[in-house]
């Protein structure tokens, strides 16, 4: 709960001490940051009767005093602008102004200036920069995503806005803990590094008395790595509700939107999947699919009956119970109408392109041996009519992930085939991902194969077998997390920053993967975080990946790429 | 939590920009307001008297948004609910006393407990049927910002007269269960026992004797009694029952369900958005409609028409 909670406080501290009607106004991205963690019916409860986005209210110019305006915005220039144009015309009684992150001086002068009415009542900063998708995961929701993948040269605007934006979120998190971190990052990765030595500088140096909090305790350890450091995970297919729904249909901000999958009835079109409102979800976001079958047909006979004893009313006590049981009657019908829903939708899809088949050569790919049956494989699945144009794809990356070293006639082979029966191919790109993320490039063990114990594990486990096939494949961030746990998180690969040193083992871990976290990825730290082994860790990231946006990212900086070096 | 008070650091910096920018002696339309209007009439004029603040267009924007407006109307009416709402809070609390009071063994009959509390659940369902039948008046047609806002009352105190009843409905029902558990237990049993005596008395009574005797015919009386006053007290469930559940089926459309995609912040906007873009499509459709309407072609006739009678009306009377 500590994200979401944390959050959830600081929108309780912004509402609690103004009273009177109010009107919340929020930019793009604090929309994201509050939508998460409160509801518009505790808006309403606080008094709040209106949410506006700061742009669109610039438009309107009717005047209402009898409201108090209370701003929650990103500090940019952008939204400075809009502020100073709305202090020269203000509309409302009172403005209370809330800065997600850090306002710099010159940000104070402009609206100090332009605030010529005296309007404004208070300006704080309030640090919830970050998007709390769950209580051990946050996410920026950074649109230019694919900026980490290109080199410092092509764009060093474009690059520093970026990075800045990382700090930002990382600064703004640990304010919320109020915490002060010691920072390692991936050697190997320059955007890691360079994020690192910036998140230092803010906090031992620029800002180092807002960050000077009591260390009574050993400090919590902040891990920077590279996305890819760990290609694989975000291309797999998933099989885990929660990561299967974002994998298959798409999350955004604990939202999924069926409006472009079929023909879904009006009042499902779009919903929620919160682990904090929804029971059910939240004893079964990391279950597989075919024990999320299971639970949901029971939960649909129980709904059956309860619906079965309020047809049948009879007396006028049967009367009074139902009356007061509808609420809770009509919550629970959308609920399971919800669930439903969803799992026929991904049901829909597994059949349609075959999905089942497909995973388990990716599984196969990602965790098992044998270049040979995998190539034949791989080959047999390019050559089905059936398979769709984007799981090819992910076959050929993954391939080429694993066996990029191993006999690259037949590698080439799988090239051509993939261009040749995909037209929307972009050519090159699975070379792009190998220059980008290829064996050279990465730190961690990905496939088991360079660090002895691990050999011997893969070699214990597949004598021993695996209970399921789909799901057998563990992400590199749990074996990162094993290696913190015991202490042996090697020095050459991720140093510390500065002079730091950490003293024993740290109680709070924050891993920050520049480039994106998985549904996996998190789900693996949650399972991590129930065992209780002492450690607590929180996951975050540039922004939240299927294979879709992981792909997407590729193609944008393989374009980029290609435009400026043609330029140059 | 960590947070960081910037107020003093901005109160500093306006008030020295508010300095710098005084003994401009700006332009009278900009919006500097009353200060710069003194300092400018007492730098250009050093002999003339302090000129009243009159003197700036009274039309000025900047001046009206200075004083805090009045609110509009509906303010009133969801202020005039909201401290409904109080009441009946209060009002529950006394009641909840009340129960608790008649449900006490006395020697008394219990009969003004039973009055009081008749009385305090008749005020409450009035309060609340009153402030539901308000509550419709809250709503506006129109898409704009105050319409939303509007709705948003509406929904809030919505949700709270919902609390409010099915709390006052638990309150009842949970009380009539304890009254009932309490009468039967002394008499029930009896009661039942003699009903079956009744019962068995009367087969043999018809062979034997035709009447009942004083005795069983006192007792027979008691148990009319007692049966006309559960009679009663479920009538009375009933009525309460059913002015509850109208009062919740209407409420019920107002309420926001929780944990659904109408209780996010960021789908209420997007539809405001939408809605209000929709809205003025349609305001725009409207309006083009209305303009090249036949009604306004048909009355345009009608008038011109009407126009030229008069005129041969006139004609006729002056040839004649």
């Amino acid at each position: 709960m500590v994200l979401v909670s944390a959050v959830r406080d600081y929108v309780n501290r912004m509402l609690q001490d103004i009273s009177g009607m109010k009107v919340l106004i929020l930019d793009s991205q604090t929309v994201s940051i509050v939508s998460v963690v409160y509801s518009q019916s505790e808006l309403l409860q606080k008094e709040v009767f209106l949410v506006e986005l700061v742009d669109s209210i610039s438009k309107s110019k009717e005047p209402m005093s009898h409201l108090k305006a209370v701003y929650f915005l990103r500090p940019t220039s952008e939204n400075i602008q809009y502020m100073r144009r709305q202090l020269a015309r203000p509309r409302f009684g009172e403005y209370h102004f809330f800065s997600s992150n850090m306002l710099k001086d010159t940000q104070l002068h402009i609206l100090a200036d332009s605030d010529e009415h005296e309007v404004v009542q208070q300006v704080q900063e309030f640090y919830a920069d970050f998007v709390a998708n769950g209580p051990f995961h946050f996410s920026l929701n950074i649109s230019g995503n694919h900026m980490y993948m290109l080199p410092a040269a092509i764009d060093p605007s474009g690059l520093q806005h970026f990075c800045d934006r990382i700090v930002d979120g990382i600064a703004a998190l640990f304010l919320a803990l109020k915490r002060r971190p010691i920072i390692r990052y991936q050697r190997t990765s320059d955007i890691a590094k360079r994020v690192a030595q910036e998140t230092a500088k803010l906090m031992y140096q620029q800002e180092s008395g807002l960050f000077d909090f009591r260390r009574t305790e050993i400090s919590p350890l902040l891990l920077i790595i590279d996305r890819r450091d760990d290609p694989v995970t975000p291309l797999l297919n998933q099989w885990t509700y929660q990561a299967m729904v974002h994998e298959l249909i798409g999350i955004q901000d604990n939202k999924v939107d069926l409006r472009t999958i079929g023909k879904i009835s009006k009042d499902q079109q779009e919903v929620v999947l919160s682990s904090e409102q929804d029971t059910f979800f939240k004893s079964n976001m990391y279950e597989n699919f075919g024990d999320i079958g299971m639970n949901i047909k029971r939960m649909v006979d129980e709904f059956q009956q309860v619906a079965k004893s309020n047809q049948q009313i009879q007396t006028i006590e049967d009367m009074a119970k139902f009356v007061d049981n509808y609420p809770e009657y009509r919550k629970m019908h959308g609920n399971v109408s919800k669930h439903v829903t969803l799992v026929t939708e991904m049901s829909k899809i597994v059949e349609e392109r075959k999905l089942m088949l497909v995973s388990q050569t990716e599984q196969e790919l990602a965790c098992n041996g044998g270049q040979g049956a995998a190539f034949e494989a791989v080959t047999n699945l390019l050559n089905n009519e059936s398979v769709s144009d984007i799981d090819r794809l992910r076959l050929v990356m993954l391939y080429a992930l694993r066996y990029e070293k191993e006999s690259p006639v037949q590698l080439m082979q799988l090239f051509n085939k993939l261009a040749s029966r995909s037209p929307k191919y972009k050519p090159g790109l699975v070379q792009f991902l190998l220059k980008q993320a290829g064996v050279d490039k990465r730190t961690g063990d990905l496939y088991g194969n360079r660090d002895l114990l691990n050999i011997a594990r893969n070699m214990a486990r597949g004598l021993k077998g695996v209970e399921n096939v789909y799901t057998q494949h563990q992400p590199l961030l749990y074996q990162t997390m094993e290696s913190i746990i015991k202490g042996r998180l090697r020095d050459v690969d991720y140093p510390f920053i500065g002079n730091h040193f950490q003293q024993g083992r740290p109680q709070d871990v924050i891993i920050f993967i520049v480039g994106g976290t998985t549904y996996e990825e998190s789900r693996s730290v949650a399972l991590q975080n129930a065992t209780n082994s002492g450690i607590r860790f929180i996951l975050g990231g540039s922004a939240l990946l299927n294979s879709k946006r992981f792909l997407k990212n590729l193609e944008e900086a393989q374009r980029i790429a290609r435009t400026s070096t043609s330029v140059v | 939590m960590a947070t960081r008070n910037r107020t003093i650091l901005y109160r500093k910096y306006r008030d020295a920009l508010k300095s710098v920018r005084v003994p401009s002696g700006s332009s009278p339309s900009s919006s500097g307001g009353p200060v710069i209007e003194m300092s400018s009439t007492s730098l250009l004029n050093p002999n003339r008297s302090y000129a009243p603040l009159s003197t700036e267009d009274p039309g000025s924007f900047s001046k009206g948004a200075l004083t805090v407006g009045l609110p509009p109307a509906w303010v009133d009416v969801s202020e005039e609910i909201a401290a409904n709402v109080q009441r009946v809070r209060t009002k529950m609390a006394e009641l909840a006393k009340a129960h608790a009071k008649a449900l006490m063994p006395s020697f008394g009959d219990g009969k003004e407990d039973q009055r009081r509390i008749e009385a305090l659940t008749r005020e409450i369902t009035d309060l609340l049927k009153k402030s539901e039948k308000r509550l419709q008046r809250l709503s506006a047609g129109g898409p704009s910002e105050d319409s939303n806002i509007r709705k948003n009352v509406q929904r809030s105190l919505a949700t709270d007269l919902q609390s409010l009843s099915t709390e006052l409905r638990k309150k009842q029902s949970t009380y009539l269960k304890r009254l009932r558990q309490q009468k039967e237990g002394p008499d029930g049993i009896d009661l039942e026992m003699n009903l079956n005596g009744n019962h068995t008395r009367r087969e043999d009574d018809d062979f034997d004797d035709m009447g009942f005797t004083d005795h069983q015919m006192a007792k027979i009386r008691k148990s009319e009694a007692f049966t006309a006053e559960r009679e009663r007290e479920i009538q009375q469930v009933v009525e309460s029952v059913n002015e509850l559940a109208q009062i919740m089926k209407d409420l019920s459309v107002l309420v926001i369900d929780q944990g659904t995609i109408v209780d996010r912040i960021d789908y209420n906007i997007q539809n405001v958005a939408a809605s209000v873009e929709e809205g003025l499509k349609q305001l725009q459709k409207a309006e083009r409609t209305q303009k090249q309407g036949g009604m306004v072609m048909c009355a345009t006739v009608l008038v011109i028409m009407c126009l030229i009678m008069l005129v041969l009306l006139i004609l006729k009377e002056i040839v004649f």
